[in-house]
């Protein structure tokens, strides 16, 4: 324990017995926090990005590198938001995108791979760790929401394509297929049926992004930096709306429970 | 105290509730095998499946088995689903137990969607599947329709001897890369290096988690010491993170773009199915009366049928919904079955006709009659109940010289229920 840490202690008002409860009760809240910040990235995710990430080959750089950091910002925001608002912790982004990460992993393995026998190779997800971790350092120092949201947001839209690419850019090898040029990723695609996904059912490139050819990668990069800043500023707002609803009881017994009286609890 | 507790509750809450909360974790796993699922007006007047033929029955890990056949886009497609506009031609069974080796539709590659399909017209297909994971699959060729869903055509088990750890499927890419195996290219790779990352966002989490975490930071910012809590140290390490991964990043891209300069995007495009002469359908069947008996499970129908050959034909075989109703007494029909065909989809009583030699310009009516339990048991009487409540089939005649002729028959039908006995005979 740093000098620091019973300095902490010392302006909270607990000290031995009282210290010794408020840690075993961090344990218990990290656990269930854990449980639940991964839960609801993952859902939010599932719900709003649905199936762009779970194949190599819908990965495309249009929807993909868009949608992504779109989605994956707003629980990386509003998870910041509820730990810096309480607790002054920065850490909510890179917790969100860690236990997403872990999550991720094992239901490839679980369902993916083990029960529809898909090869990873068709099913490497995509992570936003970098641009949580970017998240969460500037708003450390910034110590500002607005600063985070329009520095970080930006550096949270590039990073995404830009480290993911480190993965995928093997993916993206030229193949030749039955006499037609294919990406290596369409051919995994192809070789390993997905039964009930028809090929049309992937959403490539629509739209006129096809005229900015070479550079349209980039193109939809800068587009997803746009909107990552706004996402991240609404994002933040929910979050810390949602510490300031107050309307679940506690009662005197739990305050008891920590040592404290209830009078000076709520002072 | 009261306070906090309160906020961490309603955080939480606050935003499950934002997120709608609950919902499933795993993604939904489509099984296959809804074949007896599909409403009957799909099954029996949108795709019909016919010279079917599986080149193998049984093979090794490795090995590889083709599918060929032809489907007709029925003229009579119901209302109820989307034309075909948009269609993908594929097999499978429970999951990638099979791999594809090559798919074709009428000659070209399907890999892609195809634009423009025709009712009334024949596709030919042909799809080479390679064996992956030992076990008796049931492997289904398909077409799917965007909008109105997956049609699937005969159900055939096949069985894959050997062992799954023996599978492999290696490439080629045209820059001279050599994959060694397809399943497991690069995932190491990907692994090792959401590890790197995963192991340093979980020391910026320790970084915080191992001081005094949450009552004891939640009240020091209610006595308003929160500069307490970021310490200039803090700054530091989350500053050097900043870098740290700016410059993962940097560099990772660099080598990436490095180590793969020729990178091409996904497939994004459709083609167009390349349009064959319309068949022509040379005796025409015009359905007058088609009959359901209920307790009977027999399918019972009148049409006049119109022969434009100079040559008599008969009646050799009604199919509909996979179902081969074969006339028995003709032996050029019962010749057309290929040995390797799904014995359940040959009802045991066959096609009963009579008097169904059509001379050459002849318009006669017909009685044609298909009875069998399959009609319960692969769930086709639900046309009873659908709005249109019409049947549809292709009907497979044949000359004395063995030469086929393929017609349509499609109209109206209607149930014979119990104690109302039928008013329709030889
Ligand atoms: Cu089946």
């Amino acid at each position: 324990m740093t000098e620091n840490d019973r300095e902490v202690l010392r302006v909270a008002g607990l000290s031995g017995d009282t210290a010794r409860w408020s840690r075993t009760f961090d344990y218990l809240i990290i656990v269930v926090a854990a449980f639940l910040v991964l839960a609801v990235t993952y859902i939010n995710f599932l719900l709003l990005a649905g199936d762009w990430d779970f194949f190599t080959d819908f990965k495309d750089r249009q929807y993909w590198v868009v949608i992504y950091p779109i989605v994956q910002i707003m629980m990386a925001a509003a998870f910041q938001a509820v730990f810096w608002t309480l607790f002054r912790l920065p850490f909510g982004a890179t917790a969100s995108a860690f236990l997403f990460g872990l999550g991720v992993w094992l239901v490839r393995y679980h369902s993916w791979m083990g029960m529809a026998h898909f090869p990873l190779t068709l099913v490497v997800p995509g992570t936003f760790m970098v641009g949580a971790m970017i998240l969460d350092g500037i708003l450390t120092v910034s110590r500002a929401w607005l600063v985070t949201g329009l520095f970080g947001g930006t550096l949270f839209g590039i990073t995404f394509y830009a480290s993911n690419w480190i993965v995928f850019a093997p993916y993206f090898q030229p193949v030749e297929n039955m006499g037609q040029l294919s990406s290596l990723a369409d051919v995994i695609g192809y070789v390993f049926p997905r039964a009930g996904t028809p090929e049309y059912i992937r959403i490539i490139e629509r739209g006129t992004l096809r005229t900015f050819s070479d550079s349209s990668t980039w193109v939809s990069v800068f587009f997803s930096c746009f909107i990552c800043i706004f996402m991240y500023m609404l994002w933040w707002l929910i979050g810390a709306f949602a510490c300031k609803a107050a309307s679940v009881p506690t009662g005197d017994r739990f305050k008891l429970l920590f040592g404290m009286k209830p009078a000076e609890a709520t002072k | 105290m009261k306070k906090l507790i309160k906020r961490l509750l309603v955080a939480c809450l606050g935003l499950s509730a934002v997120l709608g909360g609950g919902g499933d974790l795993l993604p939904a796993m489509v099984e296959a095998h809804g074949e007896r699922a599909t409403e009957p007006y799909i099954r029996t007047r949108t795709v019909h499946w016919y010279d079917m033929t599986w080149s193998k029955d049984s093979i090794a890990v490795n090995d590889t088995y083709t599918i060929k056949g032809k489907f007709r886009l029925f003229s009579d497609w119901p209302d109820a689903a989307a034309r075909p506009e948009l269609l993908y031609v594929s097999a499978y069974g429970p999951g990638a137990v099979l791999t594809r080796v090559e798919s074709r539709l009428n000659g070209l590659p399907a890999q892609q969607s195809f634009r423009g399909g025709e009712l009334g017209r024949d596709y030919e297909f042909e799809i080479t599947m390679k064996g992956r994971v030992p076990g008796r699959w049931h492997v289904h060729t398909i077409v799917q329709v965007e909008g109105a869903g997956a049609i699937v055509g005969p159900g055939k088990w096949i069985e894959v001897t050997g062992s799954a750890s023996d599978y492999k499927q290696s490439l080629e890419t045209m820059t001279g890369n050599k994959i060694d195996d397809l399943q497991t290219y690069k995932v190491a790779d990907a692994q090792r290096y959401h590890l790197f990352l995963g192991a340093f966002a979980l020391a910026w989490l320790l970084w915080w988690l191992r001081r005094p975490l949450i009552i004891p930071r939640w009240l020091a910012i209610q006595k308003g010491r929160s500069d307490l809590l970021v310490r200039p140290i803090d700054d530091k390490v989350a500053a050097a993170m900043v870098g740290v991964m700016l410059l993962i990043t940097v560099v990772g891209y660099h080598n990436a773009t490095q180590a793969y300069p020729y990178t091409v995007p996904l497939r994004g495009g459709w083609t167009k199915i390349p349009t064959q002469p319309l068949p022509e359908e040379k005796v025409r069947v015009d359905l007058t009366h088609a009959e359901y008996d209920v307790p009977g499970r027999s399918l019972r129908m009148r049409a006049n049928i119109t022969n434009t050959l100079d040559k008599p034909v008969r009646i050799g075989e009604f199919m509909t919904a996979e179902l081969r109703f074969i006339n028995k007494a003709l032996p050029a029909a019962v010749a057309n079955v290929t040995p390797g065909y799904p014995q359940e989809l040959l009802p045991g009583q066959g096609l009963k006709v009579d008097n169904d030699l059509l001379a050459p310009g002849e318009t006669r009516s017909v009685y044609i009659e298909a009875t069998d339990a399959v009609w319960e048991v692969e769930r086709l009487v639900s046309f009873l109940s659908d709005v249109d409540s019409r049947i549809g089939g292709l009907v497979f005649f044949w000359d004395e010289k063995g030469e086929r002729y393929v017609s349509e028959l499609h109209g109206p039908i209607v149930p014979v229920i119990k104690g109302h006995g039928t008013h329709m005979s030889m």
